[in-house]
């Protein structure tokens, strides 16, 4: 199987997330980075389909030149190379344009199978499996829960999650998966995996190497724009409801209130 | 890296300092990768561990597990008795864990290095190829819990001057007795390397390592001694009477008259370096983590109507935190990278580095209590906790005063 497994750089999770003051983009400098935490089950998954079936994993991000902390981060649990998509011309860039990079770089690829996150924790967009499947011309099997390849007989299943139980969906190889972090319990990179991380063949690409049109990448030409952003109100102190033996009562008449009993 | 006259620092910092006194990207990696097991795994267990009787055995085998720590040990172990060099280790991959833990739990670190380093390390180097794999497997992987026992209740700092435990030759085997204390897993430890006197010693043989099983009888464990801080760190009494043992756990004495003189002694001293090396990193995690909280806490602590990081003192406090911890991580960045470049560090080095080490994380965990306040005093706050754990690593792996003595000797005898 040749697996290819999207990852993508965030700040981290605990950081409070602000935007750029100038361009309205995510700030990526003045905080702390990781691994997109959804991207760790996808990388697991990639791994544990590799280890049963062989084969090879290939991370692929697009970002600024420190994600490749993040390829490392991939190559330590296990993955075998890496494709980094940098340039500052992609700076800015919306999950359309995204969506086409990435396309391109992954159809040099020839993937089996393409895995992906549902959701990246900055953006939230949850849209790059789909945008990726269209472009790429793969069927898409979307929230999976469990992952079943049958390489001999060119086909992916999976456990689809939804809201009481699971549907079984199938689909032919090569396929684009999203997976859910119900999946699996993502790996700690191994001492030996950290210390083999550099070796492991990493290809940087600018948006030049990787045949896409300077015009169609970047903020400029992006389709949609952050125009203005305000932070959340502060949250407002609660109601203390005083408990005179008609406590009870009391928050029972609150909540009809609101409407939600 | 001079233009015009003035250092391009962006490059100097980049380049010069970066490779020889920051940690390296995969040194930063293994930080980050162990710190993330340490806080899923033993910050949110951390009250049990050091107020309850969680036994620390279970987190050090899954930590074991999950980095493929114990495999490595494994193949290092199983080429070893092939005469063959084996996957590398390096200084970083043991200490850097050690840091971590130490952030929360310094006594996991003891634990884990009696049972892994000193116990299964003693085998390894005194055992025959059938006691190897006896006993050593089982301890890399902590599917085992070791003790190495030397201390007596009348013999600490003089080890070995004043040993008391002795076995007695009886037929072709050995007859022990003795009590040994504070020895670490020792409530717990399922197999024990116990050092002892010879009765009727020679000049070359005095001293004698026997390798005894949990159960032996006339073996008694106790259950741990209560002690001021290290308590996710069990410590208990060892007692033996007249414990029947055979030849095949008597380990091989220190060579004396095959091979160079200085090959025994160079293996003590390389012994006695790493462990060193191994109190500093302790002291550099509880020190991080210590300055971490205290910054933290200056910050929201509002008395007199401004935060207390307003005041000079408490700034002052901050300020010698942080000037201890970046000479702990200098001194320790200092030993990895001698150990990189393939050089030993002296015993002398070693000492004054534990020495210094030691001492900074008592006095900077005793700042941390007292930015505090009240609350530092107080259980729920970890920085009381880290306190009373500092203060053995001015104790065990040599105290302070015998660090000193051992530094001045070498300084006095012309050597460094
Ligand atoms: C938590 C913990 C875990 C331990 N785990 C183990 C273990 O697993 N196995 C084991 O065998 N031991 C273990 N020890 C024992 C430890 O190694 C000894 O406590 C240490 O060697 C000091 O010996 P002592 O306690 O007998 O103190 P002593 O040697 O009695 O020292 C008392 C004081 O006298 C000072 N002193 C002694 N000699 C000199 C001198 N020549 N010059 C100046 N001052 C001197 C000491 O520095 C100290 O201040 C442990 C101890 C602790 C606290
Ligand atoms: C065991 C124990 C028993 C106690 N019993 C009682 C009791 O019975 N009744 C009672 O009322 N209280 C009691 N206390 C509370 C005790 O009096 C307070 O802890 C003490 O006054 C310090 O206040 P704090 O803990 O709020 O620390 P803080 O005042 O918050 O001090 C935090 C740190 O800031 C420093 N700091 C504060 N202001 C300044 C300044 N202007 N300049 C420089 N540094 C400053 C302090 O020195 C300290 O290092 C007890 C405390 C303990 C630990």
């Amino acid at each position: 199987m040749n697996i290819v497994v999207t990852v993508k750089q965030v700040p981290d999770t605990w950081a409070e997330k602000k935007l750029d003051a100038a361009d309205k983009t995510v700030d990526r400098v003045s905080v702390d980075n990781v691994m997109n935490e959804m991207d760790e089950y996808g990388v697991e998954e990639a791994l544990k389909i590799k280890e049963a079936h062989g084969g090879e994993v290939t991370v692929v991000t697009m970002g600024p030149a420190k994600a490749v902390e993040t390829i490392r981060k991939a190559l330590s649990m296990g993955a075998d190379k890496a494709v980094h998509l940098t340039d500052d011309a992609l700076h800015g860039s919306d999950a359309l344009q995204t969506s086409a990079a990435l396309a391109k770089v992954i159809a040099t690829l020839s993937p089996d199978l393409v895995i992906t996150a549902t959701e990246a924790s900055d953006a939230r967009g949850g849209v790059m499996g789909a945008l990726l499947a269209e472009r790429l011309g793969l069927p898409q099997l979307t929230q999976a829960r469990k992952v079943t390849v049958d390489p001999a007989a060119g086909k992916v299943s999976i456990e689809r999650l939804a809201d009481n139980g699971y549907a079984l969906v199938e689909a032919s190889l090569p396929a684009v998966v999203g997976v859910v972090e119900k999946i699996n319990q993502p790996r700690y990179p191994s001492f030996k995996g950290i210390m083999a991380a550099k070796k492991k063949p990493l290809t940087t690409l600018s948006s030049g190497d990787a045949g896409l049109d300077a015009g169609s990448v970047g903020l400029a030409g992006a389709g949609s724009t952050v125009v203005d952003s305000q932070p959340a109100p502060p949250r407002q102190s609660g109601t203390i409801v005083k408990d005179e033996g008609d406590g009870g009562v009391k928050i029972a008449d609150f909540l009809a209130a609101q409407k939600l009993i | 890296m001079i233009v015009d006259n003035r250092i391009d620092f962006e490059t100097y910092w980049r380049v010069e300092v970066r490779t020889v006194l920051t940690w390296t990207d995969e040194e930063q990696e293994l930080r980050k990768a162990v710190r993330r097991f340490v806080e899923a795994e033993v910050a949110p267990r951390r009250e049990e561990l050091e107020h309850g009787d969680l036994a620390p055995y279970g987190i050090m085998r899954r930590y074991s597990e999950a980095f493929g720590v114990g495999d490595i040990a494994i193949e290092r172990f199983e080429s070893s008795l092939r005469g063959e060099p084996g996957p590398a280790v390096t200084a970083a991959q043991t200490l850097i864990p050690m840091i971590e833990f130490s952030r929360y739990c310094p006594g996991i670190v003891t634990s884990m290095g009696v049972s892994t380093s000193l116990t299964a390390g003693a085998i390894i180097k005194g055992g025959s190829a059938e006691q190897k794999e006896r006993w050593v497997p089982d301890l890399l992987t902590i599917a085992k819990v070791g003790s190495w026992a030397i201390t007596e209740p009348d013999s600490g700092s003089d080890a070995f001057g004043s040993m008391r435990a002795t076995a007695r030759p009886d037929g072709d085997g050995y007859v022990l007795n003795g009590a040994k204390t504070f020895i670490t897993n020792g409530p717990d430890a399922d197999t024990i390397v116990f050092i002892c006197r010879l009765a009727d010693g020679t000049e070359e043989r005095r001293y004698a390592t026997f390798v005894l099983d949990r159960g032996l009888p006339g073996l008694v464990q106790s259950a741990p001694l209560r002690k001021m801080g290290l308590h996710s760190s069990r410590t208990g009494e060892l007692s033996l009477t007249d414990v029947v043992v055979g030849p095949d756990r008597l380990l091989a004495p220190a060579k004396k008259k095959s091979g160079p003189a200085t090959s025994d002694r160079s293996s003590a001293m390389a012994t006695f370096v790493k462990e060193r090396a191994s109190i500093a990193a302790m002291a550099l995690g509880i020190i991080e983590r210590c300055l971490e909280l205290s910054v933290d806490y200056a910050r929201t602590r509002v008395q007199f109507g401004r935060s207390i990081g307003d005041f000079q003192l408490i700034q002052l406090k901050l300020a010698q935190m942080e000037v201890a911890r970046l000479n702990v991580e200098n001194l320790l960045l200092r030993y990895l990278r001698q150990v990189d470049a393939g050089v030993r560090p002296s015993l002398t080095e070693a000492s004054a580095t534990k020495l210094y080490a030691a001492q900074a994380a008592m006095q900077v965990s005793l700042e941390a209590v007292q930015v505090f306040g009240g609350n530092g005093y107080m259980a729920e706050n970890h920085v009381e906790q880290l306190c009373r754990d500092a203060k053995v690593l001015q104790i065990y792996a040599g105290t302070d005063e015998i660090q000193v003595s051992q530094i001045a000797k070498d300084l006095l005898r012309g050597r460094r």
